[in-house]
């Protein structure tokens, strides 16, 4: 944009093209490396013991927080419910009202940003402090890839990790639900679990979610990746590059669920 | 998992090992933090009391947390109010035709719990990990030593005027974020199930109950996200490496802080207001 001139709009123009700049940089280096990693993943060029390494980090350590978030967002979706239920009386339903939106949003959502603040910040630190400490440029000089050898194992460690804990997270869900159910308004799980499988609900639905959940993963890795690689400027720049990545991965996750509602119904 | 490692290892092994060891090393670690994350949080209640005011950096931290998140938080939760009406209408069109009590339901659920809670998950990733990377770079620089060195306490200087920021701009980004939710289901509403706004613009079933549970849930993601990062800034160790896990750690507990809050107030609100 021509913006040469120093006065006030055209500086604030200036300012806008700027920003718009970064932007597109920002998901130019998201594709390119992106692309990257799928090439690396094709042709089955990464390290094997890292990624499971990373795998087990990453999904199995973070179990307990997803355990913890699935139950009581169970529980939460079903106090929801509960006015609405007990006004109609309907609570041969409930397993429905819950389970709908357990399965098809708040599971594989809510999910996603635990493991966005869990393993997506974790692993920008880790990348971060490496390319602070020199330490990416010193694999470069041994004729390692680092792409190969650290981001596409962790980032599909990553895809994979959260997809698994959505399978996971759905399940506890419906379990807390179930108890919650039990607790606040006195429904049988046997009521709760049949008001799911009636037919209202189908395996759809949890496709649906598991399917928004690999596209979330994809985000988590690539940002996570991508804010680690280009972190700069010490250790305060690793809690900067940090910042910005659990930023960019919830926006991203939040946009990108909107157009997957489209895409997939 | 290792519980077949527990029967073979027997007594001989030191307290610790095997699943119930590790569960309840884990439960003691999460029980030695909570004490101290409630000491802090006293301490920040004692200083925002009785400590004298510091004005220029309440206000920095107020356009720090409330102004600069308004954008991103607007983003979220109007991408969250079109994608609840839209599956919320696609799924009540299943069961009964009718759609006109769509809006009132969706400002209902806005006023009882989503607005505050998305809004906290956001501020807990957008806040939290800035509070805690900052707070954190500071402790590895030893800028905060310096702070003791000068008599001064650092959950005075750094965490009240973050804890105060928090708690007075918190309420007024929910209403702003819950006011674009809305907007933003209303026009989905008209669009897609073509649902005239002023019918969508119900306001009967928001009662006095769930504004109070709204309310007191803003309070209190408001207290927990600053004072849970700031903890977590404060006890950074190690250089960069250190300020990176510092700010995993903020953004980890105040998530769950939040959910965790979420599912006590509105079990408590449910039981109360019905």
């Amino acid at each position: 944009m021509p913006a040469e001139t120093s006065s006030g709009p055209s500086h604030a123009l200036a300012g806008l093209a700027q920003r718009a700049g970064d932007w597109l940089g920002l998901i130019g280096g998201f594709g390119m490396l992106f692309v990257e990693i799928v090439r690396r993943t094709l042709r089955r060029d990464f390290d094997r013991s890292e990624f499971l390494r990373n795998l087990y980090r990453m999904g199995i350590k973070s179990l307990p927080i997803v355990i913890v978030t699935a139950l009581f967002t169970g529980g939460i979706m079903v106090i929801q419910a509960a006015p609405i239920v007990q006004r109609y009386g309907a609570y041969g339903l409930l397993g429905w009202g819950a389970g709908f939106g357990t399965l098809r949003e708040i599971a594989p959502l809510l999910t996603a940003l635990m493991i966005n603040g869990r393993v997506g910040a974790n692993n920008t630190a880790e990348l971060g402090t490496m390319a602070v400490t020199e330490q990416i440029d010193a694999l470069r000089a041994l004729a390692i890839d680092p792409v190969g050898f650290l981001v596409a194992p962790r980032f599909l460690a990553i895809v994979i990790t959260l997809f698994l804990s959505t399978i996971f997270s759905d399940a506890l869900a419906l379990l807390g639900a179930a108890y919650a159910g039990l607790g606040f308004l006195g429904v049988e799980p046997a009521v709760f679990y049949r008001g799911l499988t009636t037919g209202l609900l189908g395996f759809g639905d949890v496709a649906h979610g598991l399917q928004k959940s690999i596209v979330f993963g994809i985000v988590i890795g690539l940002s996570s990746c991508h804010y680690g690689l280009s972190t700069q400027g010490g250790a305060p720049g690793v809690g900067r590059s940090v910042n910005a990545t659990v930023v960019a991965s919830a926006a991203g996750i939040f946009v990108l669920d909107y157009l997957l509602s489209f895409a997939l119904s | 998992m290792t519980a077949p490692s527990e029967r073979s290892t027997g007594a001989l092994q030191p307290a610790g090992s095997g699943l119930l060891g590790s569960l309840g090393r884990l439960f003691l670690q999460q029980l030695e933090t909570s004490r101290a994350v409630y000491g802090v949080f006293v301490l920040t209640l004692y200083y925002s009391l009785r400590g004298e005011s510091n004005r220029p950096a309440f206000f920095r931290q107020m356009y720090e947390i409330g102004n600069r998140s308004l954008v991103f938080l607007s983003i979220v939760m109007g991408f969250i109010g079109m994608i609840l009406v839209y599956q919320g209408g696609l799924q009540t069109q299943r069961v009964v035709p009718d759609l006109s009590l769509l809006g009132a339901t969706f400002l209902q659920l806005l006023v009882r719990d989503l607005a505050a809670s998305i809004c906290a998950l956001m501020l807990a990733t957008r806040v939290g990990a800035g509070i805690a990377a900052e707070i954190g770079s500071m402790v590895v620089t030893e800028q905060v030593d310096a702070l003791r060195m000068c008599a001064t306490d650092p959950i005075d200087y750094l965490i009240r005027p973050r804890f105060l920021a928090c708690l007075s701009m918190f309420g007024a980004l929910v209403v702003v974020a819950a006011s674009v939710a809305f907007l933003a289901g209303m026009w989905t509403a008209h669009t897609f199930f073509g649902i005239n706004p002023r019918v969508f613009a119900n306001v009967s079933m928001v009662r006095v109950g769930d504004l109070a549970i709204g309310l007191t849930k803003c309070l209190a993601y408001g207290a927990a996200i600053p004072v849970i990062s700031g903890y977590c800034g404060l006890t950074t160790f190690g250089g960069s490496e250190g300020v990176g896990a510092a700010t995993t750690r903020a953004v980890v507990n105040s998530s769950l802080a939040v959910i965790a809050l979420n599912f006590v107030i509105s079990g408590a609100g449910y039981l109360v207001f019905g």
